[in-house]
């Protein structure tokens, strides 16, 4: 199982903060920005300006996971 | 030359006290010692002396001197930085005054430049210091000559597309900053080092396109401080050298929900980074580039920006808008009332901001009709 986190934003727009997805092997960071979008479309223009961190780590692109990873999507803060 | 408005009298080093001055100085004692002013920071060891020192023979640029800024300025020059430079496009306004702490009523009625509010203010607070306000806009055309002579830039922006800019610079001219971000009561920050920790475009693959700002989702006070007072911590352990304490992480943060979280940035660098990967800079390419126009979000305004120079005499203007409509007018900017509706804003490099339409067609006919195409 991989759990994805939201935040801020993405967290308000999708209604929820934590969202579960099955694990493959093989998969990566990537495959879950993909399977994100489709399922909530509400998403999709989010997810190629967010920071994605695996285990509260930076992860840059297509990441390879492990099953029981946490995948977090944080929207940068413009304001200022 | 380029687009940029450097204010004379403070481009070098303070004009020498009157008479009056040096007689209030001994009175008050107004220009305290090195030893008296930074005592505090002295008995700090990890900045000590040495640490002082290295501070007061340091360069910063503060790219944006509103909320983030005016708090990044406030601390770089208190803490006797030797020179900083404050480089901001917009003028005081009454919403600023509610978070933005270098400014006042008086500011707002004047429609001062920020850059130039903040360097008066903080010219009194520690006359020690070189302040540089600049008057412009952060371009591809004069972001390599504004930011690349110095030793540090600290993010006080409130966008992305800047902030992309500030990367492709700080990347190419291997110069650390420090990226904050405020919104409602949500903030984020980190240290980027160049080829040392990933950079902005490694974190953050495009440009976000809309997305939350302060002019439309709002902003507190505290978050700003809090954001601004972390980079600003790391900003001065970088000017002091001290590489061991550095924070390795992106922090963010909702403060109104009591939420803190941080990722690790450590090893992380993309190696295909247009920017830090593969030294390709494309926030700097000037080729194909017009002037821009601008839609102000949640500000009600355009702004243009000239590529290339095009200095505006503004007393000219001034005698060529005055049969027309109201004309306001101060040392660094001519506001020229139009049909009662829009306020065209103009600043002596060429660069305006048209005020009552977030509407790009009418503000370039604007634009063509009293300034010029």
């Amino acid at each position: 199982m991989i759990t994805i986190k939201l935040f801020a934003a993405m967290a308000e727009e999708a209604g929820k903060e934590t969202i579960e997805m099955t694990w493959q092997e093989g998969m990566t960071t990537e495959d879950v920005k993909r399977w994100l979008a489709e399922q909530y479309p509400s998403l999709a223009s989010r997810i190629p300006a967010a920071m994605v961190a695996v285990n509260q780590e930076f992860a840059a692109f297509a990441n390879p996971l492990q099953d029981g990873d946490e995948v977090a999507f944080i929207p940068p803060v413009s304001g200022g | 030359m380029l687009l940029i408005v450097r204010l004379k009298h403070t481009n070098h080093l303070p004009p020498p006290l009157s008479e009056a001055q040096v007689a209030g100085n001994s009175l008050i004692g107004a220009c305290p010692s090195m030893d008296t002013r930074y005592s505090r920071q002295l008995l700090f060891a990890p900045i000590g002396k040495e640490g002082q020192k290295k501070l007061g023979a340091s360069r910063v640029a503060i790219v944006g001197a509103g909320a983030l800024g005016a708090v990044l300025a406030n601390h770089m020059v208190r803490a006797g930085v030797g020179f900083v430079r404050i480089i901001d496009r917009d003028f005081v306004e009454p919403s600023n005054l509610q978070r933005q702490m270098l400014y006042d009523e008086e500011d707002a009625a004047n429609h001062l430049p920020k850059a130039a509010a903040a360097a008066e203010k903080l010219k009194k607070v520690n006359s020690e210091v070189i302040i540089d306000p600049v008057i412009a806009d952060v371009t591809a055309v004069n972001a390599e000559e504004l930011l690349a002579d110095c030793d540090l830039i600290l993010d006080g922006t409130d966008n992305f597309a800047i902030r992309f800019l500030i990367n492709d610079v700080a990347v190419k001219h291997n110069i650390p900053w420090v990226y904050g971000g405020a919104v409602s009561a949500k903030g984020m920050f980190a240290t980027i080092r160049p080829h040392v920790t990933p950079c902005l475009r490694c974190l953050i693959p495009e440009p976000p396109s809309g997305g939350e700002t302060c002019d439309t989702a709002g902003v507190i006070g505290p978050i700003i401080h809090i954001v601004a007072s972390y980079q600003a911590v790391e900003g001065l352990k970088i000017l002091v050298g001290d590489q061991k304490h550095r924070n390795p992480h992106l922090e963010h943060m909702e403060i109104w929900r009591n939420f803190h979280t941080r990722i690790n940035l450590t090893d992380k660098k993309n190696p295909d980074c247009p920017a830090c990967g593969k030294g390709v800079f494309e926030f700097l390419d000037l080729s194909g580039k017009e002037d821009t126009f601008t839609s102000l979000c949640g500000r009600n305004s355009v702004q243009i920006s000239p590529t290339r120079d095009r200095h505006v005499n503004l007393d000219e203007l001034m005698e060529r808008f005055t049969p027309l409509g109201k004309v306001e007018r101060n040392k660094f900017l001519l506001r020229f009332h139009v049909d009662n509706h829009y306020i065209l804003v103009v600043f002596p490099n060429g660069r305006v901001v048209v005020q009552g339409t977030d509407d790009i067609t009418i503000a370039r006919s604007l634009y063509a009709k009293y300034i010029g195409a």
